[in-house]
């Protein structure tokens, strides 16, 4: 096979412009003053320390942590029930689930936002159905009860088919073994089957918090104007307000975070599998 | 263990699916609507398609999103594939390198990404349009490609290949006969996941294009203001389509397989190449059928020509796009923005539109900057037309780059059921402190106008280049938002208020206009102590591709049959005298709504002047306001 090595030549040089230079650009700009030009530019902490040293700031990324973590708890907790479900199926009913829990995620992410915006907008399903409790002037859509609803509703389906998979691929003779020995189903569960879904679980995690941390078009559709996380700072640097180096410093400050995050999670699951063969 | 058994779960995938799939039925359902309400269901109407069809700009999205994903996933699997393939016979080191490159877009969020393809484009000055759009699609599908690929290859026999060469197979044979049959499944679902990224794709795509082209994610979010249900018509058009392309994907095989049933052996191997062929043939003839609605063909003076305009979202007539184009041949592309600054970047990016519309303070600043021409006045017909209150305004004295589009005044929108206008008399712009109205108020999402509002509730000028009263500016921004519970909004203010959701709105005195034909609880109210008049011009960009066009444009808005489908559309004033005035005389549209007629006549009234250093400063602090908002909340 080694006569094929050239092929990938092309693509190592797209990737060297594509993929790195990028992320090198976002550094290097984030380490540059306003106005500076690629050409000649002295290089400033400026950006890093203006951040950091505003309690503003570090609030709204603190809520967007939060509620990126509130979205994967939550997704966590309904995927996991249903993705077990599932999984506990004949075949055949096993893929006509997965396949409708596929099919909206073919449908514009955008598009089933936006959708969400009648539903919740005052005199909308939801508004009626909670006048007939009583509760006629809550509002529902602009709110952060709503911005987490979105996040759920779109990622959701990223946890199921995660967990789903791990948990189909588990072996079945496993539990037979652990019910010979003499393990009930409780115990097999939590013993067995959960220890060995966690890759999944883990992957889940990943493709929830991931996009969670940094959306900006489900605040913005579904919170309003005046609710800001942290992708809306970001945006808001590069779209409206034209401070591209202090937003490359926003988003590099992000990327780390997610990084050593994402180290975190992974440091978990390898000591996880570790002991699961003691 | 049996399904039956599980009432609990059973119930859970019902709850499931309901949240699922509640909203697509619901935006189905609200796209035969025949009001415009997203909340009231008034009768079935296929009016929003039609909306949808007449409206190129949703054509267009629909053709480049489609068009785009089509592209980028042929470009990507094949790439991608024959790049798996060398990769995982390079070397170690370099394969190990790659595997961590390969893994950029997936491990970083998605803006990150998206932020450094756009300073990739911006820093060697590439044009940002459909050809970065796609490019960046590539870029990012590329990795799930090889991610998917990757792996059929390891599980191949290394011995494989050798022997068919052994056997007299060319390298190129071997590949194209034994190795990649073999990857098959593994290139397709790689091409399955690069369509639905690339299809599903807003982040990226939002950062990376330019010159108007928009997808159908980028056409929602900038659309999303106001009340629009053929968003809901061309959502349930993409629904059928998704849904027609996965049952033709499923069902071609199979169908297929049944007819070859005596050749069993070959079905697997069938099956594999005609799932992507099917799924191939089937786009390509939407593809063409899209692109059959967006071809027309005939002869006039600038047929195949194309205009380019930067204009405000929801900011013209119904048809003037639409007759402006059958009158000249020449096909209009608009692209909207939210803000003058959101304009002013990309303009100053150096992308290139041929006509553009900012208001009064930005036209400064784009000719300090030498980002304007001068107007050709031998090719304009329309100055005799135009009322003179809005000419020779202290941005433009003599009207050199600009001649007039909309103009008007900010103000309240306030609901005379709820606010008690003797509150209004008294506090002028004070009112948005007034913890009475706590919870029923709309602040603009503009840093000018909520500036304009706070120093003019202070006695200031709107122009000031004191810090201090900057200063005080913006503290009285922060005490509203953290003791009035505000909405910041954009153009949801005039939907919304038109619906009597909140008793109080700053408001620009154009969409108060129609506020007020929709609502008749509505009243505007300019304070005493003075306000912004301020007018938004068309101006021609130095770097125009089509200036003559663009002159045309100018005279046909201009022009009274323009003008007034723009005015009596959009309900902001016209510089058209005779449309001014015959909108808001006996009969007119507009008869007896205040806000359609811009004060002229109050001093303490004041247009913007552009300072860079006040625009910063301003800038920062309203940024400042909107993240306290966000706090308090």
């Amino acid at each position: 096979m080694k006569r094929y090595a050239r092929l990938s030549i092309p693509y190592i040089a797209w990737a060297a412009m594509m993929l790195v230079l990028p992320m090198a650009l976002i550094t290097l700009y984030s380490f540059m003053q306003q106005g500076n030009s690629i050409v000649s530019f002295t290089l400033t902490l400026d950006n890093y320390i203006r951040f950091f040293t505003d309690a503003d700031f570090l609030l709204i990324l603190w809520r967007s942590l939060l509620i990126a973590l509130e979205t994967t708890v939550i997704c966590f907790a309904l995927g996991y029930p249903i993705a077990y479900f599932i999984s506990r199926c004949q075949e055949h009913t096993q893929n006509l689930l997965i396949l409708f829990i596929t099919l909206p995620m073919w449908i514009n992410m955008l598009v089933r936002t936006y959708a969400w915006i009648g539903l919740l907008s005052e005199g909308g399903l939801f508004s009626r159905i909670l006048a007939l409790f009583g509760l006629g002037n809550t509002e529902l859509l602009y709110t952060q009860g709503a911005v987490l609803l979105g996040m759920v509703y779109n990622f959701l389906p990223f946890m199921i088919l995660q967990v789903h998979t791990s948990l189909t691929k588990m072996d079945p003779a496993l539990l037979e073994a652990a019910s010979d020995l003499g393990a009930d189903g409780r115990q097999a569960f939590f013993r067995v089957t959960f220890p060995m879904s966690l890759p999944g679980v883990i992957n889940g995690i990943t493709l929830v918090f991931l996009p969670a941390i940094s959306s900006f078009s489900i605040p913005k559709m579904l919170g309003g104007g005046q609710y800001y996380l942290i992708g809306n700072v970001i945006e808001n640097q590069f779209i409206t307000v034209g401070e591209w180096n202090f937003g490359s410093a926003i988003s590099m400050i992000m990327a780390v975070i997610m990084m050593l995050l994402m180290m975190l999670v992974r440091r978990v699951e390898v000591r996880n599998s570790g002991g699961k063969e003691e | 263990m049996k399904t039956g058994k599980r009432p609990l779960g059973k119930l859970l995938m019902v709850l499931l699916f309901i949240f699922f799939y509640l909203p697509i039925v619901y935006m189905i359902l609200f796209s035969f609507n025949d009001g415009k309400s997203l909340t009231v269901f008034s009768g079935f109407s296929l009016r929003w398609y039609q909306h949808m069809l007449d409206s190129h700009d949703m054509m267009d999205a629909l053709y480049t999103t489609f068009s785009i994903a089509v592209l980028a996933t042929l470009i990507s699997t094949v790439a991608g594939t024959i790049s798996a393939i060398g990769l995982s016979s390079s070397r170690k080191i370099i394969r190990r390198i790659m595997e961590q490159v390969n893994n950029f877009p997936m491990m970083n969020p998605e803006i990150v990404t998206a932020i450094g393809l756009m300073l990739l484009f911006i820093t060697f000055q590439v044009q940002k349009g459909y050809a970065t759009m796609l490019l960046a699609h590539i870029a990012f599908c590329i990795p799930y490609v090889i991610l998917s690929v990757m792996p059929k290859i390891r599980s191949l026999d290394p011995n494989l290949a050798d022997a068919a060469m052994d056997l007299g197979a060319t390298p190129w044979q071997t590949l194209t006969r034994v190795i990649v049959p073999q990857i098959m499944p593994g290139i397709v679902s790689g091409g399955l996941i690069a369509f639905t990224m690339s299809i599903d794709d807003f982040v990226i795509s939002y950062f990376v294009t330019g010159r108007g082209v928009k997808n159908l994610s980028i056409m929602v979010y900038t659309m999303s203001k106001r009340v629009n249900p053929s968003i809901n018509a061309i959502s349930t058009v993409v629904v059928v389509i998704i849904a027609l392309v996965l049952t033709l994907v499923n069902l071609i095989p199979a169908l297929a397989a049944r007819r070859a049933k005596k050749a069993v052996r070959n079905v697997r191997r069938r099956r594999r190449v005609l799932v992507p062929a099917s799924a191939a043939v089937c786009l390509t003839g939407l593809l063409l059928l899209v692109s059959l609605f967006h071809g027309r063909s005939s002869s006039l003076p600038y047929e195949g020509q194309t205009l380019r305009v930067y204009n405000w979202g929801e900011y013209t007539g119904e048809n003037i796009i639409s007759n402006f184009e059958a009158y000249t041949g020449a096909t209009v592309i608009m692209e909207t923005f939210e803000s003058n600054e959101q304009m002013y970047i990309k303009v100053a990016n150096g992308e290139s539109y041929d006509i553009l519309v900012p208001s009064d303070y930005m036209i400064q600043r784009l000719i300090s900057e030498g980002l304007l021409q001068k107007l050709d006045p031998s090719l304009l017909t329309c100055m005799e037309d135009l009322s003179e209150d809005v000419l020779n305004l202290s941005y433009d004295p003599d009207n050199e780059y600009s001649i007039p589009y909309f103009w008007g005044n900010v103000g309240i929108v306030y609901d005379t059921t709820v606010v008690d206008p003797e509150d209004l008399e008294e506090q002028g712009f004070n009112i948005f402190l007034n913890e009475k109205y706590k919870g029923e108020i709309y602040l603009y999402d503009s840093e000018r106008d909520s500036f304009m509002m706070a120093l003019k509730a202070l006695g200031y000028s709107m122009n000031t280049d004191n810090e201090e009263e900057l200063q005080e500016a913006y503290e009285w921004l922060v005490t509203c938002v953290e003791t009035m519970d505000p909405e910041i909004v954009t153009d949801e203010i005039i939907d919304n208020m038109a619906q009597g959701r909140k008793a109080l709105g700053l408001i620009y005195s154009g969409d108060a206009a129609y506020v007020m034909l929709e609502n008749e609880n509505m009243e505007f109210y300019m304070p005493e102590t003075g306000t912004n008049l301020w007018s938004d011009a068309m101006v021609i960009p130095a770097n125009a591709a089509n200036v003559e066009l663009a002159h045309e444009f100018i005279n046909y808005v201009s022009s009274y049959e323009g003008a007034y489908d723009n005015s009596s559309y959009v309900g902001y004033t016209s510089p058209n005298r005779d449309v001014m005035n015959d909108l808001s005389g006996t009969g007119g549209d507009y008869e007896g709504i205040s806000a359609y007629l811009p004060r002229t006549d109050n001093e303490n009234d004041e247009i913007f002047v552009f300072d860079d250093e006040i625009r910063k400063v301003i800038s920062n602090l309203w940024s400042k306001v909107k993240i306290a908002a966000s706090n308090a909340g």
